[in-house]
């Protein structure tokens, strides 16, 4: 659009038509391919896996994968990792549900407080990469534990028990849905969108992929790396927050001491497999919604199947390494051309 | 000459005055003082490792001076970070593309200063000025939207042009911008630069290739050991002249002890090719001499040192070792047959940045050490390293001392010796002194000399024309992948970069 609205330049050539790489990739289109093929199959065999008492739960256990996945996407875009978003989703989630059951906080508070406590990991994070300029596989390896510790600390006995219903607007019931769509995949495809719009067309998004192409030559071009590294640990943090209350309400009135644990490998999964880059400079949030959609329809359908629930990790390990592996080698059969 | 034309113009655009950088107990500049005049292209000249690159790097905001002062159009001002320098109207174009691959063109150029329509990029006001760029440093409109990684390195060099000139450059500075560029390329950056400084930007061109200095340059500063030698209108030079300011007076003469007492063939090598990097290459090197392999950076001479030491195979032609065809498939197997290399790249071929010197020396050599096999003996692992650091004036305090701490010199020299734990019988050299001062760039020279007079054939890869004249008995120029002059060693500078460059000498081979 803003292409046609300007005054044709003295019609000397035309412009490049295309101003931008197209907005959906490749990579992003097999993924809704392979999807659409397994809901498919997964009809076939097991009709009910297309009712909405199916689909709902999915989209539900969707949501809060793929809004961390939206923060996990940015730092992978700029050659790091969080490897502590396990921990710190036990932690917010800990600290919320005790919120909850001691003080009776309302939604908001309850809201808030697990975002700014996030926001806060995020910030420790960031600051510790971005400043502190120690490789992140490090630095989050370190905070892991560190926020694992602090929530068996807070955590006292191995569950919390009797939690309120407040945070039930995002869980898997009625007053979870609108029109038979889940509130939290619907807030999570709002923040995709957002996510999206923001690495595609402000120049803060595009400095990401700029600092995991070449954080040398981002530096030398003027572009504020350290600032830019931060921010994608703080808003990381605050989508965990978000994302610990998305889990608290889809699950029972008891919160578990394993809350968080794997839930980082599930995260990086859904990047990976989204076509992001774990070598930075390139990825997709979209592409990372559509890898949690995946994840989460291959565990599900491998359980509707009947078969046995160790099947999943087989298969989401094997698209792991079939992402990655076209990744390499297209990285490689650039080289050799250049 | 535009440089002197009117008053206006005698107020530099910049000056910088009195500067001095160290990099821990390394002087990379003593003391230089360089002035730049608007509309002028000034070109800064010196040896490898004469301190040009971070003269360069300070006034683009990269390093910081120890000492020293910069002033602008008359006014001193501070210029702490690349940021600062930009705003300044510093650009600069590194000698390695400083650019994204996965970003697009437009993208690349733009990055840091991206033109916005309220909290978003406006990408088509981006595409609109891509046009006059593009057009400005010879790229056609499509390439706009390719993503970077999949140009070529000189189309990706016309980027980088392009991204210094989008940011409305008052002073540009070209690191070696030519080394990878073709003669019409080159051509190209040419007529870039004279219409830029026809609109008043200074210009800073950094350059090996001394000949297309008189085509470009109006003003010449010469840079030796660290210091600014002095600075003259070009036309007042030749270019022999200038090379002798960059060596220091003297321009080092050819090997002293000179062929005669060489033995059997050693290497050779018959047609050999690799596609894409070079064809038909046919040499031979003898036990005791020193053959030099001259090619400007993208020549091909770099591959045929990989492809003899097992790192690339060869798509066709053969390898003899002593008169048998050898077909390596690794290092391991070059060196077990005495072929021992000194590769260019050092931090990343070459050493183990945080072992000890100790370790660095007898890596490849370990079962020397050992009497029992696998067992690494420290006593003699460190005399040996000992032994080393006294023959090559390896300047460190204990061989324990970790070759991360060192200068690029005396690293050097102890990768060159572990080459020599064991004397090899064919020694490929890569760059021998890149990035490596004047001092220690000698005694390279006089230890691979010594090494040539003990028997071991000496196959030299380098693109420093000096180097190839004073180590080589005889000079092989290669270009486009083919070898196309013989030199002996008494050949001029230019003859040989001439050949090197494009213009066919009557010796010619093919």
């Amino acid at each position: 659009m803003t292409v046609l609205d300007r005054e044709p330049s003295e019609a000397v050539k035309p412009v490049a038509r295309r101003v931008l790489p197209p907005p959906v990739t490749g990579q992003e289109l097999v993924l809704v391919a392979v999807i659409a093929v397994l809901w498919v199959l997964l009809g076939i065999f097991t009709p009910s896996f297309l009712s909405p008492s199916s689909i709902q739960p999915l989209l539900v256990s969707v949501a809060p994968i793929a809004l961390i996945g939206v923060g996990m996407t940015f730092i992978i875009i700029t050659a790091g990792i969080d490897v502590s978003v396990g921990g710190a989703i036990a932690l917010c989630a800990v600290v919320t549900a005790k919120l909850l059951v001691n003080y009776a906080v309302p939604l908001p508070v309850a809201v808030a407080a697990s975002m700014a406590l996030g926001l806060v990991l995020g910030l420790v994070n960031g600051t510790l990469i971005a400043y502190g300029r120690v490789h992140a596989i490090i630095i989050t390896f370190g905070t892991a534990n560190i926020f694992q510790f602090f929530a068996l600390r807070v955590f006292g006995s191995s569950t919390v028990n009797n939690i309120p219903a407040t945070l039930d607007v995002f869980g898997r019931g009625d007053v979870g849905r609108t029109f038979g769509v889940p509130h939290s995949f619907a807030i999570t495809i709002l923040v995709v969108l957002l996510a999206w719009w923001y690495l595609r067309h402000t120049a803060g998004g595009r400095h990401l992929f700029a600092i995991g192409g070449n954080a040398n030559a981002a530096r030398l071009a003027g572009v504020k790396v350290q600032p830019r590294v931060l921010l994608a640990y703080a808003i990381t943090g605050t989508l965990v927050g978000l994302g610990a209350c998305f889990l608290i309400a889809a699950g029972t009135s008891t919160l578990d001491q394993g809350v968080g644990i794997g839930r980082e490998l599930a995260v990086i999964a859904a990047v990976v497999i989204g076509g992001t880059s774990i070598l930075g400079g390139r990825g997709s949030v979209i592409g990372t919604l559509l890898g949690a959609i995946l994840v989460q329809t291959v565990t599900s359908g491998v359980t509707q199947l009947g078969w046995p629930s160790q099947l999943a990790n087989l298969f989401v390990g094997l698209f792991i390494i079939i992402a990655v592996g076209t990744d390499l080698l297209r990285e490689r059969a650039r080289r050799r051309k250049a | 000459m535009p440089y002197a034309a009117d008053a206006v113009a005698t107020v530099p655009r910049v000056s910088l005055s009195g500067i001095v950088k160290s990099y821990g107990g390394v002087r990379a500049i003593r003391n230089a003082d360089i002035s730049v005049a608007p509309g002028t292209v000034h070109a800064l000249v010196g040896e490898n490792g004469a301190g040009k690159s971070t003269l360069i790097k300070i006034l683009a905001g990269a390093e910081h001076a120890d000492a020293g002062s910069v002033q602008f159009n008359g006014e001193t001002v501070s210029i702490a970070s690349t940021t600062d320098a930009i705003a300044l109207g510093v650009q600069t174009v590194y000698q390695e593309p400083q650019l994204f691959p996965e970003l697009s063109v437009a993208e690349n150029v733009f990055v840091g200063r991206e033109l916005k329509k309220g909290a978003r990029v406006d990408w088509a006001a981006q595409a609109d000025a891509m046009h006059g760029l593009l057009d400005t440093v010879g790229l056609p409109d499509s390439v706009s939207t390719e993503a970077v990684g999949t140009l070529s390195i000189a189309q990706q060099q016309q980027v980088s042009i392009a991204k210094a000139l989008a940011g409305d450059a008052s002073v540009l500075i070209l690191d070696e911008p030519s080394a990878i560029l073709t003669d019409s390329e080159i051509d190209v950056l040419f007529s870039v630069i004279r219409r830029l400084t026809a609109t008043g930007v200074a210009v800073i061109y950094i350059s090996h290739r001394l000949d297309e200095l008189f085509r470009i340059a109006d003003v010449v500063t010469v840079m030796r050991d660290g210091e600014t030698i002095t600075t003259m209108p070009i036309g007042e030079l030749s270019v022999r002249e200038i090379a002798e300011l960059m060596v220091g007076g003297v321009l080092t003469e050819s090997r002293s002890d000179a062929t005669g007492a060489q033995g059997e063939v050693v290497l050779e090598l018959d047609r050999l090719s690799l596609e894409n990097h070079f064809q038909n290459i046919s040499l031979i090197v003898l036990a005791g001499e020193i053959v030099g392999l001259y090619g400007l950076i993208g020549s091909g001479a770099g591959e045929i040192a990989s492809a003899v030491y097992g790192m690339k195979k060869p798509t066709g032609g053969s390898i003899r070792i002593k008169g048998e065809v050898i077909q390596l498939k690794r290092p391991a197997q070059a060196r077990k047959l005495g072929i021992h290399l000194l590769p260019a790249n050092r931090s990343a071929q070459g050493s183990f940045s945080f072992q000890s010197i100790a370790f660095n020396v007898t890596v490849g050599e370990l079962q020397l050490l050992s009497r029992l096999r696998g067992w690494v003996e420290q006593r003699r692992d460190r005399s040996i390293a000992q032994e080393f650091i006294r023959r090559l004036a390896v300047k460190t305090p204990s061989e324990k001392q970790p070759i991360s701490a060192m200068s690029g010199g005396n690293a050097q020299k102890v990768v060159l010796a572990r080459q020599l734990v064991n004397r090899p019988e064919l020694l490929v050299l890569v760059e021998p002194t890149q990035g490596v001062d004047v001092g220690a760039k000698e005694e390279i020279h006089r230890i691979v000399d010594g090494l040539a007079s003990e028997g071991t054939a000496v196959l030299v890869v380098t693109s420093d024309l000096g180097e190839v004249q004073r180590m080589s008995d005889r000079i092989l120029v290669v270009r486009s992948g083919e070898i196309v002059s013989e030199f002996t060693p008494d050949a001029t500078q230019v003859e040989i970069l001439a050949a090197a460059a494009g213009e066919r000498h009557q010796e010619d081979l093919s």
